[in-house]
């Protein structure tokens, strides 16, 4: 065996007893209070999770992105929002990791083992249309000026380094990162979300924070490449968040109809039930299969926008159907808010609008369909 | 101070298959976890190195898969590992198993505590621990529950089915240790990358000058001849009354009747 697949097992027996132990039986809870309980973001941060991407130079663990895609799953079994939480976290290091000059990874890729990092693109004028934004830079001598209001931040709150969009001339995007320590940097107002309780999205409004060369993400003009870029990780790992939907789902349901009976038979008998369970382990595994053919092709350094979207595009649809399916099984039970079914429905609704529209993956896939015959 | 601590690599499901032919656990397709009373052990350990900084030897039994327990072991803490392979092991029982780890903690030499999980999860059989002492020649206790170290001695507490014991005992010694002795950590994530700069060594059996007869299915007495999971019988279901006071009283009247629990004098 070689050192990487040691690695990778080590790693998976020790997410699968934190999930178990840390994880899972407070996965109502978290959905109730919409809060990490337990100290779970403490024990996250005592464990290294945040490390887990990031580079070993910089203290990091340095896992690739099909682990780092299979940790997410393994988490998101037992509560989705910390997995996102996580996701939003990694897809931001790494944009740092790819874009960020040496002086910008040397002051904050440390910091992000314990300091959580976040990407934010949306404004109240724009969200899936970029040019739509208003937050801008501007060049003062060897200063950048930036102000703007950045909304439905994935951990906006939670926090503390942020990459942010910016116009920095009419039609051009620039990303800098800025941190809650600067002078001007201020939290905003708190979304009160469906599903995903767990997860803070939130606002940030930037007033006159003046940073210098170093904070520009690539070079000026690069804030879409690297939006897409931060949505093409994101995507990954979301195929990896609704896989985990699907498995606790699946979990759930197949635990009822073995038990549940009817007529002294029990439920899993019957093809009704059966059909229902069939479509959702189906469902689960294309979704994983696709999320981690996405992630194979990112270690390999491929184009996989593709099929990131389509890890996305169909898991986010297929487990929104497979939680209704769920729900249809446990009846009554599913129903119920003390029951987590309804909860993990309302989670995997976020993620067809999260990081992109379903209805955007499918422009996205249509094109590269059409482009790769042209 | 050495401390060498024996683990075993057993399957992760608690619902283990048994191979007919062989009336073997049926390992095939089945992950691999630390054995769980082995963690106790190897976290006895860790917390004892923190006070004497003691180097900390893990060390196994098993096929080449079985490394990945080791180096779990080396991110948890332990400082270097030995892993015990070769064919001439296979079909080992528990007497052949220990005499293989005796010989194996005698060429580390200077051993000064060697410390194992109770039992194991999957065999249950408790007897490694003794075994291995007896090889060793050096005293043992078995099932502690709460272990110190002070002034070169080891302080444990035992607490057994109607006693609780007190023991200091002098080095070298050999412990097993129960579920109560410590909590575990998780491994760190990054330490996990860390490890590999430990070293981890493979012996087989040329390297630790064995008596033939006495290794693997040749040196192994006992024979399973068949192997069975108890069945699962309801009986006598009672529901006892809602209220906690009128279930108590009700529950003791039961446990009188059935002479479980004695009459007041």
């Amino acid at each position: 065996m070689d050192q990487k697949t040691i690695s990778q097992e080590i790693l998976l027996r020790m997410v699968k007893s934190f999930v178990k132990n840390e994880v899972a039986p407070y996965d109502m809870e978290i959905d109730h209070t919409r809060s990490y309980v337990n100290d779970l973001l403490a024990k996250v941060r005592q464990n290294d999770f945040l490390s887990l991407m990031l580079p070993k130079e910089y203290g990091g663990a340095g896992f690739d992105g099909r682990t780092t895609a299979k940790v997410i799953n393994e988490i998101a079994k037992g509560n989705a929002s910390l997995a996102v939480t996580l996701e939003g976290h990694f897809k931001s290091i790494d944009q740092i990791v790819k874009y960020g000059n040496d002086e910008l990874k040397n002051e904050y890729l440390p910091q992000a083992k314990n300091r959580i990092v976040a990407f934010s693109m949306t404004e109240p004028s724009g969200g899936s249309n970029p040019m739509g934004i208003n937050s801008h830079a501007e060049k003062h001598g060897d200063k950048w000026i930036i102000n703007g209001d950045k909304i439905m931040i994935t951990n906006g709150g939670l926090a503390e380094i942020y990459c942010v969009l910016v116009k920095t001339a009419p039609t051009e995007l620039s990303i800098f990162v800025v941190d809650n320590e600067m002078e001007g940097f201020e939290y905003g107002k708190q979304e009160n979300f469906l599903g995903l309780t767990g997860v803070p999205v939130g606002e940030i409004v930037m007033n006159n924070i003046e940073v210098d060369d170093s904070h520009l993400l690539g070079k000026v003009g690069m804030g879409k490449e690297i939006g897409d870029s931060a949505h093409d990780d994101a995507r990954v790992l979301m195929g990896a968040v609704l896989t985990g939907i699907m498995e606790h789902e699946l979990d759930l349901v197949t635990d009822y109809a073995t038990h549940r009976k009817a007529i002294d038979t029990p439920i899993i008998q019957m093809q009704g039930i059966q059909r229902k369970v069939a479509d959702i382990a189906i469902s689960k595994e294309t979704t994983k299969l696709l999320y981690q053919k996405a992630a194979w092709m990112k270690d390999h350094g491929q184009d996989y926008e593709e099929e990131a979207a389509m890890a996305k595009a169909y898991g986010s649809r297929s487990a929104v159907k497979a939680g209704d399916d769920s729900l249809q099984i446990l009846g009554g039970y599913g129903y119920s808010l003390d029951y987590p079914i309804e909860h993990l429905i309302r989670d995997a609704r976020a993620m067809e609008i999260a990081e992109g529209t379903v209805e955007k993956m499918r422009t996205a896939i249509a094109l590269k369909e059409a482009e790769s015959r042209a | 101070m050495k401390i060498v601590v024996g683990i075993k690599q057993v399957p992760e499901t608690t619902n283990v298959k048994i191979n007919e032919k062989t009336k073997n656990i049926d390992r095939r397709g089945i992950n691999g976890v630390i054995n769980q009373y082995d963690r106790h052990a190897l976290e006895a350990a860790f917390e004892i190195k923190a006070k004497t900084n003691a180097e900390v030897i893990v060390m196994t039994m098993g096929p080449d898969d079985f490394v990945v327990s080791l180096q779990e072991a080396l991110a948890l803490g332990a400082d270097s590992a030995v892993l015990l392979s070769d064919r001439a092991f296979a079909g080992a029982d528990t007497l052949a198993t220990g005499y293989v780890l005796s010989k194996a903690i005698q060429k580390i030499n200077d051993v000064d505590l060697v410390i194992l999980g109770q039992q194991s999860v999957d065999a249950d059989t408790g007897q490694m621990g003794p075994i291995v002492a007896e090889f060793l020649d050096i005293s043992q206790v078995t099932y502690a529950s709460k272990i110190d170290i002070a002034d070169g001695a080891l302080h444990i507490k035992r607490y057994l089915e109607t006693v609780e014991q007190d023991i200091t005992a002098k080095l070298p010694l050999l412990l097993t240790v129960t579920d109560q002795a410590n909590d575990p950590k998780y491994v760190n994530v990054v330490e996990i990358t860390k490890s590999f700069e430990k070293p981890v060594i493979t012996w087989h059996a040329t390297d630790l000058n064995l008596d033939d007869d006495r290794v693997g299915q040749a040196g192994s007495p006992s024979i399973v001849r068949s192997i069975s999971s108890p069945k699962a019988v309801a009986k006598d279901n009672h529901k006892l009354a809602d209220n906690p006071q009128d279930a108590a009283d009700e529950l003791v009247k039961i446990l009188k009747e059935k002479n479980i629990l004695m009459e007041d004098k």
